[in-house]
């Protein structure tokens, strides 16, 4: 450990409000932002490249906001609009649409390890996760304070409230600390337990804080300020608080669900449904009841010795269908009653009922106790100790502490994920690590700069995001320049754009928007589980918790964005989510802010072979047939569509000389062309 | 040479940048550093095995009926027994008495060196003398997921690089046109053969026996309906534009990366069925594996691609052979899985030694845990003749072969209720820093920095089994 760096090093340190800096080019910047990004390009003697064109940056801003292109109608709109005013109108139409929070939902998921999926052994679901998720599209969509969103994600739970709206979404946003991959089938429960407080632990270190607190379970960590009383403290907020519940079936336990307040309205709803299936339900059970009386019949019939041999045929077949029916409406009985409408639930969190401190356990085991740790936070980043309630577990006061605008670290951890996901690095390129060991930002004073204006604009993320992508930096070309690289090859100091390739849902996202064929969700479960093919082991008696396989998914399921579809932990995703599993997507056990960018020849074989690729490509050249009859207009049209730009002269030449050599099913060769082309697959 | 035998010389050509494309995967971070990450590094001493052939038989196979019988339960069967498991604070269901449960069928010394070996693997008793059989193995977890996880990458609970890709990232390959790790009907969970933070090219590529003609060996490994010359139209048109942006950005190794993995991907379509064609084969070799037979063929098939890529360089080969999570009526149960699996692995074992392979290759047999000397009755109302078996991660059993491993040992032994280790016990992690041993490999050497601090397989655990060692 080291001692001392709580005052030494820079993460630790309060944020400061620095001035924006001189520059000698004050044309240049469009904002205080830049300011700071050229003054450091002029330190060094460097010039930034030129800005991008306008359909470079259209794509750029459009991709980057929502996670899908821009449409061919909006380039037009976007081309023709020489306002000032033109670029500003634009984020604001992409900030206030409902795929903003599709996408940066997805941003935070990586850092919650969801999964449709309780923990990873046979197959559990969590037949209330897409809450969540919705939950979490929701507050970006109508910009929830980000303080706002840490508390309720904490300690939703324990937090007050004006309408029962607001207290459904409380309890909804704590499915944060449930939704990784937990272990339920561990049959030593008491080691269950330690383990999810340090998962939750870890989750909340990380995803906020930019730390690594799960080192100090069993040692002071190496690296870091953080002592095991450090870790025993914090540890001591998830220990008095309720996860998991064991079930009666087998040693499984399953993560807690929690029922939600209703609105007037829901409760009108749910009402109509009610009695929806409770006729659906009489009207099976009738149909087994006659099937049953039929078939006692026949087989009384049956039991006759001197039935001529046709007649037996004939009644035993129908004895046997009867039997068939039976079996058939014995399991539509079941899995209606399993899946009855019910009032609003979600997995959450609760209080236990004696929370309080935590013991130190020896290497981790729970049956080798150490002494007390009174519950309290990082020292590094805090003096202060909480006042508990007694019959609390403290999460109110541990949000309280990370959403504080004197907790040095969360709003510098929030700017730089959000600086990231805009500009490919962060200005901390180790996201999710701020510690002794993680890298120093490439602009300090930014930094805090950001961190500041963040947190007095009321934590606002929107305002956060436009302020960045309507800043000089963000226009920039991704342009090469042989002297800046000579300096600053890797862009450090930002004197170019940089390019990378899109992650695994604006891929997918993107192909089935520029076929036509996106079907626009309002959210809701994940998993078709109104399908019996996709459910087994309901029955009670079974030894095993229920469980889903996927055989069978609803209509359009397949065309609705990829943050809708359901992810699973134990096998490779499934069905029309099956691009995750080749680009990178983040495995649903970990919590990573930032993924891997990797090129794989698996990801060629996908592009080229896939028939999921093929079916997109064929629904693209469908359109484009659509679209118009005349060639050189289809051309630019596809263009317009996939790359966001209109083609080259050059390129309406080779296009046309491919068409022709193709033959047969030409347009579609040259759309899956495209779609596998790097100009398509990357944002430049 | 035998003609059948698709030869490393053969390869080579026919292969050409081919399969391999997937190792060179990782071409982006490779030309950053002006090397290929995947080119032939020395280990940090002589090895003994140049490559490991992992038999994973997920589910957990049981010991007491298949190797290790113990006196005292056949001579107490069906007849209930105090706990002999102590507070625990585990959960057991279908064990509301201890009744200890004989072997469903007989056991017996084979071969020279004795070792036990059950009625229901004939084939493998004649490899008797080649197996080192570990009595005393112990794990973490008692659950599938993370007992399996633990298997592959040392750790129950998070995603960390599986034992293959350590082992591809510290030796590199033996064949720049192979992956180094390939897992043959590999188990569910992805992570079991991830590269996690490793470079990618690391990771495992999945390959399955393909079952028809339309159904390719690797996922996507070619379109069925696509006509190569179209495909190479198609692809020189998509290139021709890739370079042009290439041109223009000038440098962008995301980009080169992307454009290198379409030619090898191309490639790989065209090379690859080769490699994974059985048909060259001999009768007898196939006859061997049990391919044919429809219990075997499918394993038998497995175990064949097995020894041919492993032939052919890839360094780490693993086949899951599942079918052994007995809960119930392990006495129909468990001879089927035995029957699947005995002939296939007793093939490989000797087809590898035929050839000279055995000596620098490591065959792992195990499963993720063993099950108990116990019954377990889910039910709670059968006999014990339709009882199954419990997990059991507290010992169980791990076969290895050939590459640096002492031949007809027994290594460790267990108490009188086949449960808790009494002499040369081998922890997950000490069989993980063994097997990096008997590569060349110092396991607290083989590192990799991420997040900040360095990572090993064996975690901060581990002790080189020396006893084992030939």
């Amino acid at each position: 450990m080291v001692f001392g760096a709580e005052k030494t090093h820079w993460a630790f340190k309060p944020v400061a409000n620095p001035k924006p800096p001189k520059v000698h080019d004050k044309a240049w910047p469009l904002g205080d932002l830049d300011r700071f990004i050229l003054n450091r390009l002029e330190q060094k003697g460097l010039r930034p490249v030129a800005e991008s064109d306008r359909f470079t940056w259209r794509r750029r801003v459009s991709f980057d906001l929502t996670g899908l292109p821009p449409t061919v109608e909006e380039i037009r709109v976007f081309e023709a609009d020489q306002s000032p005013q033109a670029c500003e109108k634009v984020v604001d139409r992409l900030l206030a649409s409902q795929a903003f929070g599709e996408r940066w939902a997805r941003h935070w998921l990586d850092l919650v390890g969801y999964a449709d999926q309780i923990g990873t052994s046979n197959n559990v679901f969590a037949e209330h996760a897409w809450r969540y998720r919705d939950y979490l599209i929701d507050a970006y969509n109508n910009d929830k304070p980000f303080d706002r969103f840490i508390r309720e994600q904490i300690a939703g739970d324990l937090l007050p409230h004006k309408t029962v709206e607001e207290r459904a979404a409380n309890l909804v946003a704590t499915g944060f600390l449930v939704l990784g991959d937990i272990e339920i089938v561990e049959a030593d429960k008491a080691k269950l337990h330690v383990d999810i407080v340090d998962q939750q632990l870890q989750k909340t270190g990380k995803a906020f804080l930019g730390m690594s607190i799960g080192c100090a379970r069993c040692h002071d960590h190496k690296f870091d300020p953080i002592t095991q009383g450090d870790y025993y403290a914090m540890a001591g907020f998830f220990r008095g608080t309720s996860t998991v519940y064991k079930t009666k079936r087998g040693v499984w336990s399953d993560v807690n669900v929690i029922e939600l307040p209703e609105t007037e309205a829901q409760k009108a709803e749910r009402d109509k449904h009610e009695k929806a299936h409770a006729d659906r339900l009489a009207k099976l059970k009738g149909e087994r009841e006659t099937a049953r009386k039929r078939k006692a019949e026949l087989d009384d019939q049956l039991k006759k010795k001197d039935l001529p041999k046709e007649e037996r045929g004939k009644l035993t077949k129908e004895r046997d269908e009867k039997a068939g029916c039976i079996v058939k409406l014995d399991k539509e009985i079941t899995h209606a009653e399993f899946f009855a409408p019910s009032v609003p639930r979600a997995h959450g969190v609760r209080d236990v009922e004696k929370p309080g401190d935590m013991k130190i356990t020896i290497r981790g085991n729970p049956r080798a106790l150490g002494k007390v740790v009174p519950r309290g936070f990082l020292h590094v980043a805090s003096s202060a100790r909480p006042e508990i309630p007694q019959d609390q577990s403290g999460r109110h006061e541990l949000a309280d502490w990370v959403a504080g605008r004197d907790n040095p670290l969360t709003a510098r951890v929030a700017v730089n994920r959000t600086w990231q996901k805009l500009f490919g690095e962060g200005l901390v390129r180790t996201v999710d690590y701020f510690g002794l060991p993680g890298e120093r930002p490439s602009h300090p004073a930014l930094l805090d700069f950001l961190a500041d204006r963040f947190m007095r604009e009321g934590w606002s993320q929107k305002r956060l995001i436009r302020s960045l992508v309507l800043s000089r930096t963000y226009r920039l070309s991704s342009a090469h320049d042989e002297r800046n690289h000579a300096t600053d090859p890797d862009n450090r100091l930002l004197w170019r754009m940089n390019r990378f390739r899109l992650d695994a849902e604006a891929l997918r996202d993107a192909m089935i928007f520029t076929s036509g064929k996106l079907k626009p969700s309002t959210g809701g479960p994940a998993l078709p589980l109104e399908f019996q093919e996709n459910v087994s082991n309901i029955d009670p008696k079974n030894v095993n918790p229920p469980s889903f396989s996927l055989r069978k998914w609803r209509p359009g399921q397949e065309f609705e964005r990829t943050i809708y579809l359901p992810i699973i932990r134990s096998a490779a995703q499934p069905g029309p989510a099956e691009l995750r599993n080749v680009f990178d997507f983040a495995q649903p056990s970990e919590f990573t802010g930032q993924r891997a960018i990797t090129a794989v020849p698996t990801q060629a074989l996908f592009l080229m072979n896939s028939p999921e690729v093929k079916k997109h490509v064929a629904a693209l050249a469908a359109r484009m047939k659509k679209e118009t009859a005349d060639d050189a207009k289809r051309l630019e049209y596809l263009w317009l569509s996939l790359l966001n730009r209109p083609i080259t002269a050059q390129e309406q030449r080779e296009a046309a000389a491919f068409l022709k050599q193709a033959g047969e099913g030409a347009w579609s060769e040259l759309c899956h062309a495209l779609l596998a082309s790097n100009e398509f697959l990357m944002r430049l | 040479m035998n003609t059948t035998q698709l030869s490393r010389r053969q390869l080579l050509q026919s292969a050409a940048c081919g399969f391999g494309g997937l190792a060179l995967s990782g071409m982006v971070a490779g030309m950053a550093r002006g090397a290929s990450p995947l080119a032939v590094r020395a280990p940090h001493f002589a090895p003994r095995a140049k490559r490991v052939i992992f038999l994973f038989m997920a589910g957990g196979p049981s010991q007491g009926d298949l190797f290790a019988p113990k006196d005292y339960i056949t001579q107490n069967h069906g007849k209930p027994i105090a706990s002999p498991v102590g507070d625990d604070g585990q959960l057991r269901v279908g064990v509301a008495k201890f009744l200890p449960m004989a072997p469903v069928a007989p056991v017996r010394p084979r071969g020279q060196s004795g070792l036990m070996l059950s009625d229901l693997l004939p084939n493998m008793a004649g490899v008797a003398d080649e197996l080192c059989m570990l009595r005393a193995m112990v794990s973490d977890n008692k659950a599938h997921a993370p007992a399996a996880l633990q298997f592959h990458t040392g750790h129950i609970a998070e995603a960390r690089p599986s034992m293959g890709s350590w082992i591809s990232y510290g030796l590199g390959t033996e064949n720049e046109n192979l992956p180094s790790f390939i897992t043959i009907h590999p188990p569910g969970d992805v992570r079991t053969y991830s590269a996690s933070f490793l470079p990618a090219m690391h990771q495992g590529t999945p390959l399955r026996v393909p079952g028809n003609d339309r159904e390719p060996a690797i996922k996507n490994l070619r379109d069925p309906d696509a006509k190569t010359e179209a495909q190479r139209r198609r692809l020189n048109f998509l290139q021709g534009m890739n370079q042009r942006l290439l041109k223009r950005v000038k440098t962008d190794a995301q980009m080169e990366g992307i454009i290198q993995s379409f030619e090898l991907a191309f490639r790989m379509q065209a090379e690859t069925p080769g490699l994974v064609d059985l048909s060259g084969e001999s009768k007898e070799t196939q006859e061997m594996y049990g391919i044919g037979d429809s219990k075997t063929d499918r394993n038998g098939r497995a175990c064949l691609m097995a020894r041919r890529l492993s032939e052919a360089g890839v360094r780490f080969v693993q086949v899951t052979i599942d079918g052994w999570d007995h809960h119930g009526d392990i006495r129909t149960a468990l001879p089927n899985s035995a029957g699947g699996a005995d002939k296939p692995i007793a093939g490989l074992i000797r087809d590898l030694k035929r050839r000279g392979l055995l000596k620098d290759t490591l065959v792992v047999w195990s499963g993720e845990f063993g099950r108990t000397y116990w019954s377990q009755d889910l039910s709670g109302t059968s006999p014990i003749a339709k009882h199954g078996r419990e997990h059991q991660q507290e010992s169980f059993c791990t076969l290895l072969a050939g590459g640096g491993v002492k031949p007809g040992l027994v290594h460790g032994e267990t108490d009188d209720h086949g449960y808790r280790p009494v002499s040369g016990k081998v922890h997950l992690h000490d069989l993980h820093a063994t097997l990096l041993h008997l590569l060349g490999f110092d396991h607290e050497q083989l590192n990799y920095r991420h997040a900040g601090r360095d990572f090993r397989l064996t975690d901060i655990f581990g002790n080189v089994v020396h006893d084992i060692i030939a």
